[in-house]
């Protein structure tokens, strides 16, 4: 049988009698198939570690639910409330009512929350809960037996802070803010401010150690991408070692040399260029922080400026000075602007590392070399105050994100090159 | 041929879900410390191969993680007096059937044992460990350094001062530094201005404090000259005298003394295998037990008499009762750490503090 397509119906028939058209739609929904499970793994790991932990962290940074399916009748008699006079009984049996019909776990987890709108919640709660079983009308008689802080306003007035299912106060809290009682935005008192001057800090040094990183990386970069082969390679080694080498490791021997006690200050001592009692303190403090970050994220700099230098015809150089131009004149005008790319490239890496650090600055950042990210583990594992750590979590997000764009209008992001 | 390939593999098969099976998580600090509790109750289970040691840095994070996960791996958890009451009030911890624990010799109940009062029912007793501040012999010319004010007070006795990156036990030193009576600090602390006198005490320290945050880190700074005088974990001082001969002087005046609680995490894997483990590690002879390899005070008061007449106590044949933090004699100058006060005030004071450490 011929392979010449036929026709039925003015249809294209393949060499197998099947309309073209189906033939086609067949073959491209297999390749279509093929595609989308070529895709599947790189895009479910996206899914899963990506844009779902996000999502969770953007959630439970304004999720206010619980305490309002814990307490609805609590809150119902709060809003009929004239918010002067002291409780009535009704508004006693609304959180009896609340309290000996909810989870015990669930009560928990509530007071824990009530306990950020005013700190007190969380005892005077788990004090009155033990005792809920036993309880009998009067209500207010008998919560005031099992605590006499009860009738203190300021815990019921606390709750007009907590009666939205979701809330900014998270947010808020961590730029050194909060809510007053009618929920407008106020400051938190002089003594706890923190956020803003650690999310200053943590910009500052992130922009100090990138600048840092920059000047070192670069003259480095050049050697390796210049020197012959032989001794570049052996360079290359230097800079990968410490790479390869533990954080931990590393975040311990400078903490050897750079102590009070440590080798560089005895050093100085022995050579007479300090006295003893003038040691230079270059650790546990904000310059500890800066020394030690700086080695630790070198090579996310040196790697893509180097391999952006590598590409660089050797020729450029000779021909602008050919022209006329000085060295130093050939190297501004014709060889940086060409490294541009991997400068980008990596002052974005080292930023962005930074910017999220904890563990050098836990190690030896002291009293004024710790950061946002601190806080954050903080949050994540001691207080347990999820929300807040998420917020924080979210906050450094959208700082990154502004840095990137801010970094795509002025050099380009097109531009950026890892090698 | 082919049958012993098949038996071996038979056998392997079995042999590796029989180890998965039997095997419970306890998780701990590392360390001296886990490695006390494996001498003490590990050593002496009747299946030690059972248990499984893992380390971790504290916190609730993991546990709380894996209970909302539905992904428990952890079965049993060494927890910090507010982390047993925090976990126990969000339902991550079992809560666990009092009257199977083993009563003390004399037939008191194991809580009617315990030196404090039983936070829940989640908790089973592990020891007592307290912050206390120690300096090395010799750093001092004249007189030594007594009490507690004796540590706030950098003119008399000048050098730098260790403590730690959060404010627990330093806001209760603050105080009984500065006249306070031991039984009333949580009363000043709760009342106005309370925390800011203790502040006060602080700002006097501040410009000569190094700060640490992790336990081995004082022992390192006071040993290298960095500080003269720190605060630390006493069973770390304790280590170091009693093991290796280092010539550290405590002073046991005004130190803060911390329970420490073994709990069993919600959902847990193996929960009866562990269940019997933590009936084991909470006898008053295994409790006494642990003391013989580190200086943290058991928490149930027949241990303690068990140790009396034992001494000498420690396994290098040292007394070991000079060193324990809940000791009679040290109990009239300590203050028991108030978990209920730091679970209500512990986050409002912690931000206070971090902001006058970064100032």
């Amino acid at each position: 049988m011929s392979a010449a397509p036929e026709t039925i119906d003015g249809l294209l028939l393949t060499a197998d009698g099947v309309p073209l058209k189906d033939s086609l739609q067949k073959s491209l929904r297999r390749a279509k198939v093929r595609a989308a499970l070529l895709v599947a793994p790189p895009l479910l790991f996206l899914i899963f570690l990506f844009v779902i932990p996000i999502g969770n962290m953007l959630t439970r940074s304004v999720d206010d639910k619980l305490i309002n399916q814990v307490l609805p009748n609590t809150f119902a008699a709060f809003e009929s409330w004239d918010k002067v006079s002291e409780p009535d009984e009704s508004m006693f049996e609304a959180i009896y009512q609340d309290l000996a019909g909810a989870e015990k776990t669930d009560i928990g987890k509530a007071s824990v929350r009530m306990n950020y709108a005013k700190p007190g919640w969380r005892s005077l709660i788990k004090r009155t809960a033990r005792k809920i079983k036993k309880m009998e009308p009067p209500y207010k008689e008998a919560f005031l037996k099992a605590d006499d802080r009860w009738t203190e306003n300021e815990f019921w007035l606390s709750l007009g802070i907590m009666k939205d299912k979701r809330t900014m106060g998270y947010y808020l809290n961590a730029v050194d803010r909060t809510y007053d009682f009618d929920k407008n935005v106020i400051h938190v008192d002089e003594n706890r401010k923190v956020y803003n001057l650690l999310w200053w800090r943590t910009i500052q040094v992130s922009v100090i150690v990138t600048l840092a990183c920059l000047l070192l990386a670069y003259p480095v970069s050049y050697l390796l991408a210049t020197l012959p082969m032989r001794i570049s390679n052996l360079l290359m080694i230097c800079v990968l070692m410490p790479f390869w080498t533990s954080l931990l490791v590393r975040i311990v021997a400078w903490m050897i040399m750079l102590q009070q006690n440590g080798v560089v200050n005895d050093t100085l001592v022995a050579a007479g260029i300090l006295s003893d009692e003038n040691r230079l303190a270059m650790m546990y403090n904000f310059n500890g922080t800066i020394i030690v970050m700086t080695q630790i994220l070198l090579p996310f700099m040196i790697l893509p400026i180097f391999s952006v230098m590598k590409t660089i015809p050797p020729s450029y150089m000779k021909a602008a000075q050919n022209l006329g131009a000085t060295p130093t004149l050939a190297f501004i005008r014709v060889y940086m602007p060409q490294t541009i790319p991997g400068i980008g490239a990596g002052c974005i890496l080292v930023f962005i590392v930074a910017i999220g650090y904890y563990i050098t600055p836990e190690l030896v950042g002291g009293k004024d070399g710790r950061l946002i990210g601190n806080m954050v583990a903080f949050h994540m594992q001691r207080s347990l105050n999820w929300g807040l750590a998420a917020a924080m979590g979210t906050i450094l997000l959208v700082v990154i994100l502004i840095f990137y764009w801010v970094y795509d209008k002025i050099i380009g992001i097109d531009n950026m090159k890892m090698g | 041929m082919k049958l012993s390939l098949k038996l071996t593999l038979l056998a392997s098969v079995v042999a590796v879900t029989t180890a998965a099976q039997a095997e419970v998580n306890l998780v701990s600090w590392g360390g001296a410390y886990t490695a006390s509790q494996q001498k003490a109750y590990q050593a002496t289970y009747k299946d030690p191969d059972s248990i499984n040691f893992i380390n971790y840095n504290g916190g609730l994070g993991e546990v709380r993680t894996q209970v909302e996960s539905g992904n428990v791996t952890w079965d049993i958890v060494d927890v910090l007096p507010d982390q047993a009451r925090t976990g126990c009030d969000e339902g991550l911890f079992e809560e666990l059937d009092r009257s199977v624990f083993e009563k003390a010799p004399d037939g008191t109940s194991m809580d009617d044992d315990i030196m404090v009062e039983v936070p829940n029912d989640c908790v089973v007793p592990q020891i007592f460990w307290s912050y206390v501040p120690f300096y090395q012999e010799g750093t001092f010319k004249g007189e030594q350094p007594t009490t507690i004010a004796d540590f706030f007070n950098v003119k008399k006795f000048p050098g730098k001062r260790g403590i730690h990156t959060w404010p627990n036990a330093l806001i209760e030193m603050a105080l009984l530094a500065d006249g306070v009576a031991v039984k009333d600090v949580y009363k000043v602390m709760s009342s106005d201005g309370g925390i800011d006198r203790a502040f006060k005490m602080l700002d006097k320290i501040k410009d000569h404090s190094v700060f640490w945050s992790s336990g081995a880190k004082p022992l390192e700074l006071v040993q290298s000259g960095e500080v003269a005088i720190s605060l630390a974990y006493n069973g770390r001082i304790g280590a170091a005298v009693l093991s290796e001969g280092a010539k550290f002087v405590t002073v046991w005046d005004g130190q803060v003394l911390e329970e420490e609680w073994l709990v069993l995490v919600k959902g847990a894997p193996n929960k009866e295998e562990a269940m019997d483990f933590l009936i084991h590690a909470s006898t008053s002879a295994s409790q006494a037990e642990q003391a013989k390899y580190i200086n943290y005070g058991p928490m149930r008061s027949s241990a303690f008499d068990i140790m009396k007449q034992g001494e000498p106590w420690f396994h290098n044949g040292k007394n070991i009762m000079e060193h324990m933090p809940n000791r009679p004699e040290v109990m009239a100058r300590s203050v028991v750490a108030n978990p209920d006060w730091w679970a209500d005030f512990g986050d409002s004071v912690t931000e206070r503090y971090t902001a006058w450490m970064g100032q």
